[in-house]
């Protein structure tokens, strides 16, 4: 099913500043859409609103082409998976899963056949006879997933559902969850403060901050094109390397001093008008080479080594005293307290608007 | 070898001190002397009941003779199954009324936003300092008005509602409590599987609750039972009586003084309220809503 957003805005009653406004947004059908963004900035308020269970303050909510703004949860045809999962404890794992068929009076046979179907799916045939106290957080996060899958929804709804499972487990069920997603071939709508999340699971992100939405599109737009500042320093792990500066004579000078940098043609067209004005200039941190070039070329001393296995996270100390991450494949051999020259990937550099914080060029 | 421990241990402490251990003992014997006070009574009132030597006054020390006599003295020659009748039919009502109006205050303050919401819980904490009983006037008067156009509105079930009005107020602020600490996600979960307002609380909340309900119920249930002040003012017709007042004309009135009929009394009215006890512990175990959230 297609959701559609339009101008969508939220005042919760006796708050005097809307809690999320002009919010608009398409979410084709079959796709996996996740809401991204630090806590507070209102994406499950969003989700709620999908859902029916807060109201729509203004704008409209449109699903394949129904107003859907006065209609009550029950019949959005959705179903929504909790972070706390929300499971009936006084309930057995089956009866939690038929709870929705049977309040629609579907036949018994039903109820079972699309009960024992979920179950197969998601693994959890052994424990249906099982209360939801006597299974494991892994366990009851499938559980919470077959009551949402037996109700066969247009819509999945999904509020942070792997925040309470350990590590590992996350890991395995981002993949299972994208399975699942494909097989079923439903519109998917997930919440999630966890950047790892949405890059590895969503057709499309949207990153929302303090009520407004940043920037969406795939990941592989958030992680090379981030469209403002905001989204820089969020996507991508280590955060993005940014330096305020200035533009003088073509050329990057930082505010501290110690980088200048020459951009590459194309950025230097853009980066035109802004001669004189400042910018902020970004860069990942695997997009910085070791080793002197002609030009472009900085020294860097080593401060903190983080190693993680196959690459290792240099946190050096730049001549005037900032920082930068600099990532390196993890046989190279550094040391603390070294000194390196490194240089920068000129097709890697970002350059955003100080005063607006966007993104300059393409 | 088994070294041998020394000194004394309570559960997984250091060993007392000398001091400790005289606490200890000094602990014990208030414990015990409590529980002296306690038993001795009801002990006496157990062994009058059934000693055939006693005469309508109990006096101490007297032969025990096992026998019956003063619980036929009380099925036979006393309203006693009347006074049993009555309470139940109080108790049960009271319970019951309190049980559904309970459900829905509590229901209500704990999910719903509405205007007045703070004030009026605040109005009801207030008014719970006020007693009962202070009101007496104010309940004949109501009485008499109501019974003028609604003869079938008597005393007995005046008193239901006074038992059952004094404890909505408490029991709404327990029973919030409670359904406060359940998660709101399950509303919301049970609202998309496509539960009604009313089927959000009694298919998902109430079942999760029930052991404060059943906490609730227990309290309503008693009360008429232990409550003498008003049934003996407002009843005022021996046929109409709850037990606390019945039995009461036992010891009071000189013309149907008979104290140990008044003990077998007295034992028998216990055995509803354990009958209740065994059949509700199960369900006043809590911790029910374990597992509904998180791992």
């Amino acid at each position: 099913m297609q959701v559609e957003l339009k101008d969508i805005g939220k005042k919760y009653e006796g708050r005097e500043n809307f809690t999320l406004r002009h919010i608009d947004l398409l979410i084709e059908e079959q796709s996996f859409c996740v809401i991204l963004g630090p806590s507070g900035c209102g994406k499950s308020t969003l989700l709620r609103m999908i859902a029916g269970l807060n109201s729509i303050t203004e704008g409209e909510l449109i699903f394949n082409g129904k107003l859907m703004n006065k209609v009550p949860p029950k019949d959005r045809d959705i179903a929504m998976v909790f972070q706390s999962y929300a499971l009936y404890p006084h309930m057995s794992v089956y009866d939690n899963m038929a709870f929705s068929l049977s309040l629609r009076k579907e036949p018994k046979e039903v109820i079972r056949e699309r009960v024992l179907e979920a179950a197969e799916i998601l693994q959890i045939t052994e424990y249906l006879y099982n209360k939801p106290s006597d299974i494991s957080g892994g366990q009851r996060q499938r559980v919470a997933l077959g009551r949402a899958m037996v109700r066969k929804p247009r819509v999945f709804l999904m509020d942070e559902p792997l925040s309470n499972l350990d590590a590992k487990l996350r890991e395995h069920m981002r993949v299972e969850l994208v399975r699942l997603h494909k097989n079923l071939e439903t519109t998917t709508i997930y919440v999630t403060h966890d950047q790892t999340e949405a890059m590895t699971m969503a057709d499309m992100i949207v990153l929302m901050n303090d009520g407004k939405i940043m920037q969406q599109g795939t990941p592989e737009e958030f992680y090379h094109h981030p469209e403002n500042l905001f989204v820089a320093g969020f996507i991508g792990s280590p955060t993005m390397n940014i330096y305020p500066g200035a533009i003088k004579d073509g050329a990057f000078h930082s505010s501290g001093g110690a980088l200048v940098v020459e951009p590459s043609e194309k950025d230097a067209q853009a980066l035109a008008p802004y001669e004189g004005k400042e910018v902020h200039m970004g860069i990942r941190s695997e997009r910085i080479l070791s080793g002197v070039e002609e030009k472009n070329t900085f020294q860097a001393e080593v401060d903190v080594i983080e190693m993680l296995g196959k690459e290792k996270l240099l946190n050096c100390k730049l001549q005037d005293g900032s920082d930068i991450v600099i990532s390196v494949p993890g046989y190279f051999e550094y040391a603390v307290d070294e000194v390196h020259n490194f240089h920068f990937d000129l097709d890697a550099l970002h350059f955003f608007d100080s005063e607006t914080t966007e993104r300059i060029g393409s | 070898m088994k070294k041998k421990k020394e000194g004394l241990y309570l559960s997984d402490r250091p060993p007392l001190s000398p001091l400790g251990k005289v606490l200890l003992v000094l602990s014990y014997v208030v414990l015990a002397i409590w529980s002296i006070v306690i038993l001795w009574p009801l002990s006496q009132m157990v062994i009058s009941s059934v000693n055939g030597t006693q005469t309508k006054n109990i006096t101490m020390g007297r032969r025990f003779a096992f026998s019956l006599k003063h619980f036929e003295y009380l099925f036979n020659e006393t309203n006693f199954l009347l006074w049993v009748r009555n309470t139940l039919f109080i108790a049960v009502a009271t319970a019951l009324l309190t049980l559904v109006i309970v459900s829905f205050t509590g229901f209500a303050y704990s999910r719903y936003r509405f205007k007045g919401r703070r004030m009026s819980l605040l109005a009801i904490m207030l008014i719970q300092t006020i007693p009962t009983f202070a009101g007496i006037t104010a309940f004949y008067t109501m009485h008499s008005i109501i019974s003028g156009f609604a003869p079938f509105f008597t005393r007995q079930l005046l008193l239901i509602f006074i038992y059952a009005g004094g404890g909505i107020a408490s029991n709404t602020f327990i029973l919030k409590g409670y359904i406060d600490s359940v998660s709101t996600e399950l509303d919301d979960a049970a609202r998309i599987d496509g539960c009604s307002n009313m089927q959000v609380y009694r298919l998902i909340i109430m079942p999760i609750a029930r052991p404060m309900l059943s906490i609730i119920a227990l309290w309503s249930f008693i009360g008429p039972f232990m409550d003498y002040m008003l049934a003996a003012i407002l009843l005022t017709n021996n046929e109409s009586l709850t037990l606390a007042p019945g039995l009461f004309t036992l010891i009071n009135d000189t013309r149907t003084m008979n104290q140990p009929a008044f003990a077998a009394g007295g034992l028998l009215t216990a055995i509803p309220i354990i009958i209740l006890f065994i059949a509700l512990q199960n369900q006043l175990v809590s911790g029910l809503a374990q597992g509904s959230v998180k791992g």
